[in-house]
């Protein structure tokens, strides 16, 4: 017996062995990897978040940081590329149909978080909401919005199933931007919407995107679990945590802590000196957050004037304020190279931009230009015409847009004052100048210094400003721009339009209805441990692909 | 004693209806939440329009006697901004948050600078004395924002997650914002105590005190500091009055979602029903603080007749 034990010993070790060897070899073969680096595909990544959402229902608004909680959960139908260019979401095709249809053809087998089919009638519903059409037919309430598309898409007439994934969108004239308007408007279920309501979009969202919400604690956090039916590239970890944290120093503290894994909104000076720390990735990425300085070059009949047409009616003193502004130097000082200079009125990632002759720093030229509007120097080194000094009250949102936007608008002051405009600048929080620009109240002699974004790719999101009187509409179109603007809203073929678009992208350059400042650069801090995340040139975070390192 | 009670009551239901009139009428004269609402690039039909979803075109009267006829029901309408009602709003941040922070804060202010105050007087112009200075000093003139940060560095970063930077829910969380709240009031405490025991020190009851033999404790503690802690008493009602309603720059350091941060977001955003919910839980908060505070009087020095 004792013989035998001997001689089974090796065999028996060598079984055992063998075995641990392929349950190594097993274990190493299944453990999930990226570009050859091991992957926790059960990891949660937490997001340090400057705010919290108001809203979860896109129909709300999507404004600011909004959009980043919401698309986490809802999509719309057509997707965006990191470098900011259309591409299929929910829809896989769009196109015009003649020159009066657009028809979008939607994604098959597409299924929101509680297992609702994403189809045709899904569409119609959403256009009923945003048109607020069938509401009472729907059993739907009516909720405030940002955009109220009846108003600002007037030409759309009707919306009509092809079949269960084609719709087709009617409209009275040519409306080249549609695809842009519509395409980009997160999708809710129809049935989970009518047999819960409105309010259960905002509490307890479903829709068809990567991430499920799971919780919500306002003003806290929102935690996310991934979307395990997702029809695309899904994120390549199992949770997520979008955790508010107000101040960035301490969101900064929180990732060199190990606390969180990702910053969003790092400031221009504290992203030079993370760049510097091992174990921390910085990205960043162009947006389309536009800062300008807004004149009053509104006609006496158009604001609450006094009897006077705005001060800054004239293109040229306009242009000249333009030149005045040395925005290399506010963007490397202030900005430490975190934003971007733009001559065109248009966002340089929106589809249809065109690169316009950026305005040179020339404060000479500028006195030059004002001259040959009238405004001489009346001798204490303020510019005169008829008597009347060349004044801007400029109103200014203190605390609204960051640190760097508060301490350059002091400096666009002493620009303007070198070159013989006398500024009054006036604080104001960010309400009451809302409440200025909505009344119409400005003075004759006002400005503004404002930022504007937006959540759609096209063009005409940004040109569309000045054709309409609204709050940051103060200086409208003359007649023949406005008819220029409305002949790139007619044509819907992509060459012909691209090419009006720069053309008309160049005569607003020259008649500057703003002083062009800046545009965003957003900047996002990281560990290294987080994976393949790439910034958009929205305003929301994509999570897609990204998977964080074991 | 009752009589007392009661009219207090009937005061300080007259003094929430004056604290939430005055409130309804001075937010409405800040302007329009609608625009807040609304794309920059709405027209003035679109604006009009969401006033109207919010009720806000209404004539200003009917407003108001709505307002007093849903007050009693706690409903305060639903929040602009969260779309829920507003009450609930304001008291989510409140408990536990809001609560829990001010409650430790105010027991850390009071308990330490008792000790402190005394240590200081009994020991004036000593080595003790002039260190518990120097820390007052240092604590009340150190801003709120730059203590909670350091700390932050100190017990997140450098010692390794020793202490969590943000969030609240555990005890954990609650260690570095209640010790920044407490800083200031702490060292303000421990000045008043010192300033109030040198005061009573000196007086007769005191020296007789101790010529009877009384034990130095008993004197500090029995007979001095009972009339000394008057203004102390009437301090801290005061600061956890201000504590209760949120501690803005501590919530926004740490991250804590307490009321101060909500109320502060509320006001820029004209969200009407959300700041009126607010001030009516602050008047109830500081209404309560001073009603305690003059129990306590009572208790701490029986010459005060509650009557």
């Amino acid at each position: 017996m004792a013989r035998a034990r001997v001689r089974w010993m090796p065999v028996w070790w060598g079984l055992t062995l063998g075995l641990l060897t392929l349950g190594a070899s097993t274990a190493l073969a299944q453990a999930p990897t990226l570009d050859g680096v091991a992957i926790d595909p059960d990891a949660e990544l937490v997001v340090a978040m400057p705010d919290d959402t108001n809203n979860m229902d896109p129909r709300i608004g999507m404004g600011s940081i909004r959009s980043s909680y919401i698309r986490q959960v809802y999509e719309s139908m057509i997707d965006v590329d990191p470098q900011g260019k259309p591409v299929p979401g929910l829809a896989v095709a769009w196109k015009p149909v003649g020159d009066l249809v657009w028809e979008f053809s939607l994604r098959r087998g597409v299924t929101f978080h509680d297992g609702e089919a994403f189809t045709a009638d899904t569409v119609l519903f959403n256009l009923d909401r945003m048109f607020r059409k069938n509401l009472d037919r729907w059993g739907i309430k009516d909720v405030t919005a940002a955009t109220a598309f009846e108003k600002t898409l007037p030409v759309v007439t009707r919306w009509e199933k092809v079949n269960d994934t084609t719709v087709r969108i009617h409209t009275s004239e040519p409306v080249s931007n549609l695809w842009d308007a519509i395409g980009r408007e997160p999708m809710v279920p129809k049935d989970y919407t009518i047999k819960n309501g409105v309010d259960a979009l905002n509490d307890r969202p479903v829709g068809t995107g990567p991430w499920k919400m799971t919780a919500w604690k306002r003003g806290d956090s929102m935690r996310f679990e991934r979307n395990e039916m997702y029809w695309g590239n899904p994120p390549l970890f199992k949770k997520m945590r979008f955790q508010v944290i107000p101040e960035a120093g301490a969101r900064l503290a929180a990732l060199r802590a190990g606390q969180v894994g990702l910053v969003d909104a790092v400031p221009p000076l504290d992203a030079q000196v993370l760049s510097r720390e091992s174990g921390i990735k910085v990205v960043s990425s162009v947006q389309k957050l536009y800062c300008r300085v807004y004149l009053n070059a509104r006609p006496k009949d158009a604001f609450d004037s006094g009897g006077k047409d705005g001060l800054f009616l004239d293109p040229r003193v306009r242009l000249a304020l333009n030149l005045a502004i040395n925005k290399d130097g506010i963007i490397q000082k202030i900005f430490h190279g975190y934003a971007i200079g733009n001559a065109s009125p248009v966002s340089t990632v929106s589809y249809g931009y065109a690169p316009q002759e950026p305005y040179a720093y020339d404060p000479k030229r500028a006195r030059t230009i004002l001259a040959e509007a009238g405004w001489k120097d009346g001798g204490d080194g303020v510019l005169k015409k008829d008597g009347e000094p060349l004044t801007l009250q400029l109103l200014f949102p203190a605390k609204h847009y960051g640190q760097a936007f508060d301490e350059m608008t002091p400096a666009v002051v002493e620009m303007l004052k070198a070159v013989g405009v006398q500024v009054v600048l006036k604080p104001v929080d960010f309400g009451s100048l809302l409440q200025t620009v909505t009344k119409g109240t400005l003075p004759y002699n006002g400005g503004y210094v404002a930022c504007r974004t937006s959540n759609n790719l096209d063009a005409d999101d940004f040109l569309r400003d000045w054709s309409a009187l609204t709050m940051v509409n103060w200086a409208p179109y003359s007649p023949d721009l406005l008819e220029a603007y409305r002949a790139t809203r007619r044509e819907v073929d992509p060459g012909k339009r691209l090419k009006l678009l720069a053309d008309f992208q160049h005569r607003v350059r020259d008649w500057a209805p703003v002083v062009s400042l800046y545009q965003e650069v957003k900047v996002y801090a990281m560990s290294v441990r987080v994976l393949r995340f790439q910034p958009l040139t929205e305003l929301h975070m994509d999570f897609r692909g990204v998977a964080i390192k074991k | 004693m009752r009589r007392f009670l009661l009219r207090r009551l009937v005061h300080s239901i007259f003094v929430v209806w004056g604290v939430v009139t005055a409130v309804f009428f001075l937010v409405r004269l800040t302007g329009d939440p609608a625009v807040f609402l609304v794309d920059q690039t709405a027209t003035r039909e679109e604006i009009a329009h969401t006033r109207h979803l919010l009720g806000l075109d209404r004539p200003l009267s009917t407003q108001y006697l709505e307002f007093l006829a849903a007050v009693p029901r706690g409903d305060f309408g639903r929040s602009i901004r969260e779309r829920r009602p507003a009450l609930s709003v304001v008291l989510e941040h409140f408990w536990p948050a809001t609560v829990e922070l001010a409650l430790v804060a105010a027991v850390l202010a009071t308990v330490l600078a008792v000790p402190l105050g005394i240590v200081s007087a009994t020991h004036k112009d000593h080595a003790a004395d002039h260190l518990s200075r120097l820390a007052s000093l240092f604590l009340q003139s150190m801003p709120s924002f730059w203590l909670g940060l350091l700390l932050i560095l100190l017990f997140a970063v450098e010692l390794q997650g020793a202490l969590p930077a943000y969030g609240a829910g555990t005890w954990r969380h609650l260690v570095l914002p209640a010790i920044t709240l407490a800083a200031a009031p702490l060292a303000q405490n421990a000045r008043l105590v010192r300033a109030s025991m040198l005061e009573v020190l000196h007086n007769d009851y005191v020296r007789t005190a101790r010529a009877k033999g009384v034990p130095e404790g008993l004197v500090l503690y029995r007979h001095a500091l009972r009339n000394a802690a008057i203004p102390f008493i009437t301090l801290s009602g005061l600061s956890l009055g201000f504590m209760l309603s949120g501690a803005i720059v501590i919530e926004t350091v740490f991250s804590w979602p307490g009321l101060g941060r909500l109320i502060v977001q509320a006001v820029p955003a004209r969200d009407f029903p959300v700041i009126q919910a607010g001030v009516f839980v602050f008047a109830l908060v500081f209404i309560a603080v001073n009603l305690t505070v003059d129990l306590l009087y009572a208790v701490v020095d029986p010459r005060i007749r509650l009557s």
